[in-house]
C-alpha cells in the first residue's frame, strides 16, 4: 500500500507536464496563499489548489493533506489565540499566568490563527499535489544546473517528501503485520523512525548521484525527456496566477486586519479575485480528456 | 468521583479562575481617564495625544495602543516593532526603538501584558537608545508617578527629602498639593536610607544629595543612570554637564543651574532629584515642577532661566 502522497504516475492531462511546468502551476497557488492574508482570496485559492488536485487525478493527496492541517490548524488557531494578545473584543479573561504571562483571548485572534491556519492548509495541500504528481526524477534533472554542485540539496528538496510517504506506508504495512501479540507501535514512533530513516535515503541518494558524476551536468547525447504537449497551458496558467496575484497585490486587493477589529476587505474586486483562481486554475484542464501526452 | 466531589473541584476551579482575574468578556470598567501619548526624539516631538475614558477590566497598552494607530509587532506580538508606519531600525550604527513607560516609569514588560487602567499615562516614545538602553524614571508623566490615580487605596507614601533650607521642601510639598498629591517632608537624615516603600523627591543641592545611593548613579553614564546630564566637579562647587543622545556633553552649566530628573534603584519605587549645583539651582529646579515644564521630558535642567530638555538636542 503506497502514501497518497508518493508519487505515481496518474494519467490525465497534469499526468505528463514537465516538472518546470507542474511546478510553476502548482508554486503559483502557494504564491497565492502567501500573498494574501484576506480568508476570501484564501478560500479562492484553497478552491483552486482542490480544482488542480482534482484535475491532476490526486484527490488522495488532497485528503491526506486536508487531514493533517485540520489537526495542525486547531493547534495554530489555539496557540494564536493564547499568545497574540491583541484585538478588541474579547472572549475570555484568562489572567495573568507565571511565564506566558497575560492570557486573554480575542475573538480577533481566533479568526487570525484561522487565517493562518488556512494558509497552511492551502500551502500544504499544493505541495501534496505537487508530490503525488510530479516525478521526482524530473525534478532533479530539473534542478541539476540549478545545484549541480549539492546533489545533497538537490536529492533533499525533490525526494524527502515521496520517499518519508513511502517509507510511511511500509513502516505501517509492517507493524501491522507483526501480529496481534506484538505491542502498538506509537504514531510517535513511527515518525521518529520515519524522519531518521528518511533523511539517510536522502543522503544514500545524494552519494549514488555523486558517484554517477551528478556534478559532471547531463550526458552530451542526454537530450531532453520528452513531456507533454499540454505542459504550456499549465504553464501559462501558472504565470497567469502570478500575474493577477501581483497585480492584485500592488493595486491593493484583498486587504485584510486582524487588529483592532476584524477588517475584511470584501469589495467586487476581491470577490472577483477570489473566483479567477480556481477558474485560472481549472483553465488548462478544459477541453481535455483521458491520457494525453 | 462522586456527583457531590465532582461539583466541589467545579466550585473550587471557578472560585480559583475568578480570583486569579478570569472570567467571560471584558470586565467591569475601571474609573478615570487613561491618555495615551506618542512621541519621538526623547519626547521633542509629539505625534499623538489622546485619552480614553473608562477603560474596561482587560484593556491594556497594546490593545489602546491598537486602536489609536497603526501597528506592527514582533516576538509574538509583545514587542511594537513599528508605530504609524515609523519603524525600530538601525541607522549608522545607531539603534532606534519605541519604548513606553506608565506613570513615569517604564515598563519592564511587554506592552501585552501591562493592564491599562483608569488614571494611567501612557507614554511611548521612539528614541535612540545606542547610549542608553534603559531610562528606569523619566519626568514627563507628572504628576505621576507621585499621584497614582489609578492605584487605589494602595499608593505609596510620598516623601519630601529635605536637604536644604527650608524653603525650597515646602515649595517642592505646595507644588506637589496643587496636582493632588499628599506629601511628607522628612529630615535630613532619611537621606541615608533608600525606601523601598516610599516614593521620594530629594530636594537640595547637588554636594548634599549626592550622598544617596540612588541619587549617586547619576555620577555614572547615562547607560546606568538613564539621565542624560551628570554633575562635574569645578573649582568652586559643581557644575551641571548637559548632555546629549549619544552621551556627550553639549554644555556645562555653572552656578544656579538646576536639575530635576528621575532615578530607579532595581523595582524600587522612583525618586526624583530637584537639585541644583547651590542654592540656586535647587530654586531654580523646584521652579520647574509644573506640567508646562516636565511633559514629555526626560529630565529637565535649568540655568539662566532657560528650559534645557536633556538630553539636550532631543
Amino acid at each position: 500500500m503506497s502514501s497518497p502522497l508518493a508519487y505515481a504516475p496518474r494519467g490525465g492531462p497534469f499526468g505528463g507536464v514537465g516538472a518546470g511546468a507542474a511546478s510553476l502551476y502548482l508554486g503559483a497557488l502557494a504564491v497565492a496563499a502567501f500573498a494574501f492574508s484576506n480568508p476570501i482570496v484564501l478560500a479562492g485559492a484553497g478552491a483552486a489548489v482542490v480544482v488542480a488536485g482534482l484535475g491532476a487525478r490526486a484527490a488522495a493527496a488532497l485528503a491526506a493533506s486536508a487531514r493533517l492541517s485540520l489537526g495542525l490548524g486547531v493547534l495554530i488557531v489555539a496557540v494564536n489565540a493564547i499568545t497574540a494578545q491583541r484585538g478588541d473584543t474579547i472572549l475570555v479573561r484568562g489572567g495573568e499566568v507565571p511565564v506566558l504571562g497575560q492570557i486573554d483571548v480575542s475573538a480577533e485572534a481566533l479568526v487570525e490563527g484561522g487565517v493562518l491556519a488556512l494558509r497552511i492548509a492551502v500551502v500544504l495541500a499544493a505541495f501534496a499535489v505537487h508530490s503525488a504528481c510530479v516525478d521526482p526524477d524530473r525534478m532533479l534533472r530539473m534542478l541539476r544546473p540549478l545545484a549541480r554542485h549539492s546533489a545533497l540539496t538537490a536529492t533533499l528538496i525533490t525526494r524527502l517528501v515521496p520517499l518519508a510517504a513511502a517509507d510511511h506506508a511500509r513502516l505501517r504495512e509492517a507493524a501491522a503485520l507483526r501480529g496481534p501479540a506484538a505491542a502498538p507501535a506509537g504514531r510517535a514512533a513511527l515518525v521518529r523512525r520515519l524522519v531518521a530513516g528518511s533523511l539517510d535515503r536522502a543522503v544514500d541518494v545524494a552519494a549514488a548521484l555523486e558517484l554517477r558524476g551528478y556534478a559532471r551536468g547531463a550526458p552530451r547525447d542526454a537530450g531532453p525527456r520528452p513531456t507533454s504537449r499540454h505542459s504550456w497551458r499549465f504553464a501559462a496558467a501558472g504565470a497567469a496566477i502570478v500575474a493577477v496575484v501581483l497585480v492584485a497585490r500592488l493595486g491593493g486587493i484583498g486587504d485584510f486586519d486582524a487588529y483592532p477589529t476584524i477588517s475584511i476587505a470584501a469589495s467586487g474586486w476581491t470577490l472577483a479575485l477570489a473566483t479567477a483562481l480556481p477558474l485560472l486554475a481549472a483553465a488548462p484542464f478544459l477541453g481535455l480528456r483521458g491520457r494525453h501526452g | 468521583m462522586s456527583r457531590r466531589r465532582s461539583t466541589t473541584v467545579a466550585a473550587a476551579v471557578s472560585l480559583a479562575a475568578a480570583a486569579a482575574g478570569c472570567g467571560f468578556g471584558p470586565g467591569e470598567s475601571t474609573s478615570g481617564e487613561v491618555t495615551l501619548t506618542v512621541t519621538r526624539d526623547y519626547g521633542a516631538n509629539v505625534l499623538i495625544e489622546t485619552s480614553e475614558e473608562d477603560p474596561a477590566e482587560s484593556e491594556t497598552v497594546i490593545r489602546f495602543l491598537d486602536r489609536e494607530t497603526e501597528l506592527t509587532t514582533r516576538y509574538g506580538g509583545g514587542f511594537v516593532q513599528s508605530i504609524d508606519g515609523i519603524s525600530g531600525t538601525v541607522a549608522d550604527g545607531r539603534s532606534i526603538d519605541w519604548f513606553f513607560f506608565v506613570n513615569g516609569i517604564e515598563s519592564p514588560r511587554g506592552a501585552a501584558d501591562v493592564p491599562a487602567h483608569g488614571g494611567d499615562r501612557i507614554w511611548w516614545d521612539y528614541r535612540d537608545w545606542t547610549d542608553a538602553l534603559r531610562t528606569p524614571a523619566v519626568v514627563g508623566s507628572w504628576p505621576e508617578p507621585f499621584a497614582q490615580v489609578s492605584a487605589g487605596t494602595e499608593r505609596l507614601p510620598v516623601r519630601v527629602v529635605c536637604l536644604t533650607v527650608r524653603r525650597p521642601c515646602s515649595d517642592t510639598v505646595e507644588r506637589l498639593a496643587a496636582e493632588g498629591v499628599d506629601a511628607s517632608i522628612e529630615p535630613r537624615r532619611a537621606v541615608a536610607h533608600a525606601d523601598a516603600e516610599a516614593l521620594r523627591v530629594l530636594v537640595g543641592p547637588w554636594a548634599r544629595v549626592r550622598s544617596d545611593r540612588v541619587a549617586a548613579t547619576l555620577e555614572h553614564e547615562p547607560a546606568t543612570s538613564g539621565v542624560f546630564a551628570r554633575f562635574e566637579r569645578a573649582a568652586s562647587g559643581w557644575r551641571l554637564a548637559a548632555l546629549d543622545e549619544s552621551a556627550a556633553p553639549v554644555e556645562r552649566l555653572g552656578a544656579g543651574a538646576g536639575l530635576v530628573a528621575g532615578l530607579r534603584a532595581g523595582d524600587d519605587p522612583a525618586t526624583w532629584l530637584v537639585t541644583g549645583t547651590d542654592g540656586a539651582g535647587v530654586e531654580a529646579a523646584v521652579g520647574l515642577l509644573r506640567t508646562d515644564s516636565l511633559a514629555h521630558r526626560y529630565a529637565i535642567a535649568s540655568a539662566g532661566g532657560h528650559e534645557i530638555p536633556l538630553p539636550e538636542g532631543g
